[in-house]
């Protein structure tokens, strides 16, 4: 308990001194276009994949379980459609994003921390949290909606070509369903909780590399806590947002 | 000027600094002698503020260091340059950004500016074709010396060395040596330098100061050192067989 409360503060000094005025807007964005190659960027390909699988899947799985005659079959497009846009794109991929980017900040920041690269800053009186944090955040945060969007759409065309190779129902039922009592503010919804979701995981991540200690082995501590952390936030969020916004 | 007021520094109970009061001046080279685990680097660290004092005080000139707040301490912190013991260079940096690096954040300098400046730092610690390295490209002593072009890039007002030259070959060693002694002299650097090597003390030693298990024992100069009574002193600087010859051939 004393622990957790420790945590808190010390993470909440932290991001006082990220959320700094930037001493140079240039050196700023330059480093926030290299963070959001590193960071949304390279996390398209494994994106792509999980998305288009997992929306094959829940297709498959709701046809093979709406054998009652009284549902109609366009209902397998409502299901994939609900599924993807309420739980999966945010809250499964950002599950996912936690183990990939959490991890990479926390033990890049980490390992600046134990050879005292961050010290070096300091030294000449730079900001190293507002230098080194506030780019990842800001991209993170600012991008990941669109991820949520990219992870949505990937979803359905891989659940339309899946229909598309086995036949289960037709591509139209499937496109019908997809239209059938569609609201958009459940993109909205889903793509707040993305951003949000993203935010946790770069700051925490960050946070943890930055108060790294002893050596190589705490920078490997600090990673594994970091993706321990901000999955468990994302889970309590999931629940705090849900209940909130729907 | 830098004057440290009876510093204290424990870590999880066990003293490492005990009541240290040292001053060092402008235009002088000081350097901190010690055995390994003395508590060398401990000092230097709370000399810039990586670590603060339990007890004690560092002075600035006129200004206390060591009860300022960040912003404060920030305006003095752009005048300091620092060498760490590893270095300490940017991974994610060429040379050229590594020792570019403070240009960009604290100088309006064109590109062309800041990289005649880089050029100039590295050709002076004898560093040629490297600007497009990767720190992990280099050797140790290499790394070294890009960390003192590094210190060095700013002008400080205040240079801070940990161990500048170990690592380093006799030749290269005294070649650093003698910039930093340059540069202190022609800039009106107040220089503090951590070694444990006989030959630097020897060579530019204009103000040395001597560690011994978290207390500073002895102060004096390279011509003083030669023939103390101090006994931890003697077995320190007289540890290898050639020192001990030399001393009794002279004291024949
Ligand atoms: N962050 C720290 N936490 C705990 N103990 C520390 C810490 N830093 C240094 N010490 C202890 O302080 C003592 C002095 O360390 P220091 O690094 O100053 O030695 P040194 O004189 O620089 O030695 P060397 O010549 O080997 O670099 C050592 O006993 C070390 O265990
Ligand atoms: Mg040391």
């Amino acid at each position: 308990m004393k622990q957790m409360f420790q945590t808190a503060g010390e993470y909440c000094q932290l991001m006082a001194r990220v959320f700094r005025r930037p001493e140079k807007w240039t050196i700023f964005w330059r480093q926030f276009w290299i963070e959001s190659q590193k960071l949304i960027i390279a996390s398209i390909p494994l994106l792509i994949i999980i998305s288009a699988s997992v929306g094959a899947v829940i297709v498959i799985q709701t046809a093979s379980n709406l054998e009652s005659p009284f549902i109609p079959k366009y209902y397998v497009g409502v299901m994939a459609r609900e599924s993807l846009v309420l739980e999966f794109c945010s809250t499964m991929i950002a599950l996912i994003l936690a183990g990939k980017m959490g991890s990479s900040i926390a033990s890049e920041i980490g390992s600046m921390r134990i050879t005292e690269q961050i010290d070096a800053m300091e030294i000449m009186g730079v900001n190293s949290a507002n230098f080194l944090i506030l780019p990842k955040i800001c991209s993170a945060t600012i991008f990941s909606p669109l991820l949520m969007l990219m992870s949505f759409f990937i979803g359905l065309c891989g659940g339309a070509v899946l229909i598309s190779l086995t036949g289960i129902i037709t591509l139209g039922q499937y496109a019908d369903g997809l239209q059938f009592a569609f609201r958009s503010w459940y993109i909205f919804y889903s793509m707040i909780k993305m951003g949000l979701f993203c935010f946790l995981i770069t700051s925490f991540a960050s946070y943890y590399g930055y108060y790294a200690k002893g050596g190589s082995l705490g920078v490997g501590k600090s990673s594994t806590q970091a993706i321990v952390i901000s999955s468990t936030l994302i889970l309590i969020f999931d629940l705090i947002l849900t209940k909130l916004l729907l | 000027m830098i004057e440290v007021k009876g510093l204290n520094k424990s870590f999880n109970g066990k003293p490492v600094l005990e009541n240290i009061n040292i001053k060092f001046k402008p235009g002088e080279c000081s350097l901190i002698i010690g055995a390994s685990g003395s508590g060398k680097t401990v000092l230097l660290k709370n000399l810039v503020g990586l670590y603060s004092p339990d007890e004690g005080e560092i002075w600035y000139d006129s200004n206390n260091f060591t009860s300022m707040d960040l912003a404060h301490k920030k305006v003095f912190r752009k005048e300091m340059g620092m060498l760490f013991q590893e270095s300490a260079l940017f991974d994610f940096a060429t040379v050229q950004e590594n020792v570019m690096f403070p240009m960009d954040f604290f100088t309006d300098w064109s590109f062309e500016q800041k990289l005649e400046r880089v050029n100039f730092c590295l050709n002076r610690v004898n560093l040629e074709n490297v600007n497009n390295l990767y720190p992990a490209q280099l050797s140790g002593g290499m790394q070294k010396r890009v960390g003192i072009a590094r210190a060095i890039a700013m002008k400080p007002k205040y240079l801070f060395c940990d161990e500048p030259n170990s690592g380093l070959d006799p030749t290269t060693s005294i070649v650093i040596d003698r910039l930093i002694q340059e540069i202190t002299t022609e800039y009106q650097i107040t220089t503090v330098i951590n070694t444990h090597d006989m030959n630097s003390v020897m060579e530019i030693g204009d103000h040395i100061g001597f560690i011994h298990k978290g207390h500073l024992v002895w102060e004096g100069n390279n011509k003083q050192i030669m023939d103390t009574d101090c006994q931890p002193l003697n077995d320190f600087v007289f540890a290898n067989n050639l020192a001990r010859q030399l001393k009794k051939n002279s004291s024949v």
